[in-house]
């Protein structure tokens, strides 16, 4: 049966998420993790692995930001205090990262997770013999091209059910240089601010857009929803679902964590229906913050339409 | 000891490739036909690729080919193939970005030299270090890396060192974007990259789906100003000793798209540069014409990028439009008669009686002047060569060399100028 992977925000929610039935936390500080609806610092994550193996699930921690080298020579540090805490599972995007682990030996599993990047079995296989235990598939790669990648695969691998998707990330500070340039202040352009683009005669368009110390990021149109193809989902045999609350704060992220949680259920008991997928729409609907929307993202993309 | 970096370019055709080598590259990048990430450039066939390898090699120059998309499921057949005979016309290394890909290589062309392309954004020295135990020649570095952390990695790290030195630039990390993909369906990392980050866009918040309030603004120039994420090029003229010094084995020129003017013109500079800065590395200067010549095929404003921090509002293109060069490329020589003083060109743009025109020739020539006759291939006297490829003569009174090219200021023509005063 799938596992269920769900970001988390703080304390308070990731208690819900446990509640709702997810098997994974996910969650990690900003200066080694990318996109973290919270940035848990040394001070806070050990209370939420704490909270996590108490109720006998698992969490994994992101270690996934491109490193320069200020950064990468605090990684190995990082992944010691992951090893002290027993962190069941780290993310990892850069092959730096990878050679820090593994150099020292720390008994860490890791995902990988190059973003954008993970598109292919043979890529996911060299991983794999590089010791990654799972791969984060990249949300541009369609149903049709999970079919036979699935079939190729000699590691699990996780794939976005629900969540903002990232299509951008630069070094720069994109809409600090923009307001600077057009000499308007703003007090801030983090995430909390919500901000959005929207391209060239497309007004219907809303690409979210924040800086961080990772950079500048932008999310697609809108966030990806798979709850009407988990029965595609299900029988390609993904085995980590991943929810990705970023966007959707506290309790409604995690009723919609549960929707999902009751979706794997019924589809691993055989009882998934057209009407339980119709109720678990209406809860992801009713739990969506209000400038927000959702679709299928790649899922449903013929890959011979895209050039 | 310094060590001579070699200074890379973009061969977008064999043509180029050839006129990159005679204008100082010591080796060029091209494309194969699959598995590069310019679908739109010139890409060559194996046969072609083996022609620009003897070319290349009988002037001590390498040849290396891009393999450098993202492959997704489905474009692997063939790739063993692809290898092997890339490895039959003996270039001297692929660059690759997906491990997909990598592997392939290293089992189907057990011996072809490796490079790692910028698209997997190595920004620290235990990534190149992890390529380099996989055997990999070299690493062409994020150009989100700046000269410090370049002299950090040297110091951890004995791996060759590729960086960018001109021309345009991704916004953002290089593999990590695919803007194109969800705004049009072309995948960015597979060769389809539409420059959607160029794009004028809307900036807003949004308590309600619907419900925008606008922030676009204006600009100093008091014309409203859409939001963009799209960079001016990189030069790194002025900073050619600081690369050297910290270790860069391969200076990289951006541009396989670009033209043969571009193309000659930057490989000149840089060339002419790097041999100064060998030459006598204490008494080196930015030779101000060096900079000119840049300028002269330059399509953006110029940058450092990240070498010397993060860049600010002054590094991006907001205000202005694409800036055209004011020079274009019209011809080739073909020949010239000393005793005559009359060069014979080939056009390959409109030019006649009264331009001013420029000579440039490997090795940092130059030679300006006005352009007071010309005869066609018959010796007839014309005012205009206006046919592609046309063989016309002229008087010219400083000798030339065959293969040096010539531009022409862009100029108003008389038609154009009739049209202006009637206006």
């Amino acid at each position: 049966m799938a596992e269920i992977i769900a970001t988390t925000e703080s304390l308070e929610q990731a208690q819900h998420l446990l509640n709702a039935g997810v098997d994974w936390l996910y969650a990690g500080e900003d200066e080694f993790g990318l996109r973290l609806p919270h940035s848990f610092g040394r001070d806070e994550l050990p209370a939420l692995v704490e909270l996590v193996h108490q109720a006998g699930k698992k969490i994994m921690v992101a270690v996934n930001a491109i490193f320069h080298n200020d950064r990468i020579v605090k990684v190995a540090d990082y992944l010691q205090f992951l090893t002290d805490l027993h962190v069941d599972m780290v993310s990892i995007g850069d092959p730096g990262a990878i050679h820090v682990l593994q150099t020292n030996r720390f008994p860490l599993p890791y995902l990988y997770d190059g973003a954008d990047l993970v598109t292919s079995s043979r890529q996911i296989n060299f991983w794999g013999r590089h010791g990654a235990v799972a791969a984060q598939v990249a949300p541009e790669v369609p149903y049709g091209e999970l079919v036979p990648l699935m079939q190729h695969v000699d590691i699990p691998v996780s794939y976005l059910v629900y969540g903002a998707s990232v299509i951008h990330q630069s070094g720069r500070p994109l809409v600090d240089n923009y307001f600077s340039f057009v000499k308007q202040h703003q007090e801030r352009s983090d995430r909390q601010r919500g901000l959005f683009i929207s391209a060239p005669h497309k007004p219907e368009t809303h690409y979210s857009i924040y800086e961080d110390i990772n950079g500048t990021h932008v999310f697609a149109t809108n966030d990806v929803n798979l709850m009407p193809a988990l029965t595609r989902v299900h029988d390609l045999g993904i085995q980590y679902w991943k929810l990705d609350g970023l966007f959707v704060p506290g309790q409604q992220f995690a009723q919609i964590a549960a929707a999902f949680v009751h979706a794997r259920d019924a589809l691993a008991a055989g009882t998934w229906t057209a009407d339980l997928a119709a109720d678990g729409q209406h809860v992801i609907a009713d739990n969506t913050p209000a400038n927000r929307a959702t679709d299928t993202g790649f899922f449903d993309i013929d890959p011979n339409e895209v050039q | 000891m310094i060590k001579r970096p070699e200074v890379l370019a973009p061969a977008g055709t064999l043509e180029k490739l050839q006129v990159a080598i005679d204008y100082g590259a010591d080796a060029v990048y091209i494309g194969g036909d699959a598995y590069g990430l310019r679908t739109r450039a010139g890409n060559f066939s194996f046969d072609q690729m083996r022609a620009g390898v003897e070319y290349a090699h009988a002037r001590h120059a390498k040849v290396y080919v891009a393999a450098n998309i993202v492959a997704h499921e489905g474009n692997l057949p063939g790739a063993e193939e692809f290898f092997q005979h890339v490895q039959e016309t003996g270039v001297d290394a692929v660059i690759v970005s997906d491990p997909a890909l990598i592997q392939t290589c290293v089992l189907a062309a057990p011996g072809l030299a490796i490079h790692l392309s910028t698209q997997a954004s190595s920004c620290n020295w235990e990534t190149l270090n992890f390529w380099q135990d996989e055997g990999l020649e070299r690493v062409v570095l994020a150009r989100e890396v700046g000269i410090e952390e370049i002299k950090e990695m040297r110091r951890h790290t004995d791996i060759q060192i590729e960086a960018f030195i001109h021309g345009a630039m991704c916004i953002g990390y290089s593999g990590r974007c695919v803007l194109s993909n969800h705004m049009g369906l072309r995948d960015a990392n597979r060769g389809g990259c539409a420059q959607n980050c160029r794009w004028k866009y809307d900036i807003f918040d949004m308590p309600q789906l619907g419900q925008k309030n606008d922030l676009t603004s204006v600009g100093p120039d008091g014309k409203k100003e859409a939001f963009s994420m799209s960079a001016v090029d990189m030069a790194m003229i002025d900073h050619i000793p600081d690369l050297i010094d910290a270790g860069v084995d391969s200076l990289k020129i951006e541009g396989r798209m670009k033209t043969v003017h571009y193309v000659s013109t930057v490989a000149n500079v840089y060339s002419a540069a790097v041999d100064a800065y060998m030459r006598d590395p204490a008494h080196y200067h930015t030779d101000p014409a060096w900079v000119d010549d840049l300028w002269k095929v330059a399509q953006r404003g110029m940058s450092t990028g990240f070498y010397y921090g993060t860049p600010t509002e002054q590094d991006e293109l907001f205000d202005e439009g694409r800036e055209r060069p004011q020079y274009r490329f019209i011809g080739e020589v073909q020949a010239y008669d000393v005793a005559t003083q009359t060069v014979t060109v080939q056009q390959r743009n409109n030019f006649g009686i009264g331009d001013p025109i420029e000579f440039y020739g490997p090795g940092f020539t130059h030679y300006a002047m006005t352009l007071q006759d010309l005869f066609d291939e018959d010796g007839n006297a014309i005012d205009r060569a206006p046919h592609a490829m046309q063989i016309v003569t002229f008087h010219c009174p400083h000798p030339v060399r065959p293969g040096d090219f010539l531009r022409g200021q862009r100029v108003r023509r008389p038609h154009q100028r009739k049209a202006v005063q009637h206006a």
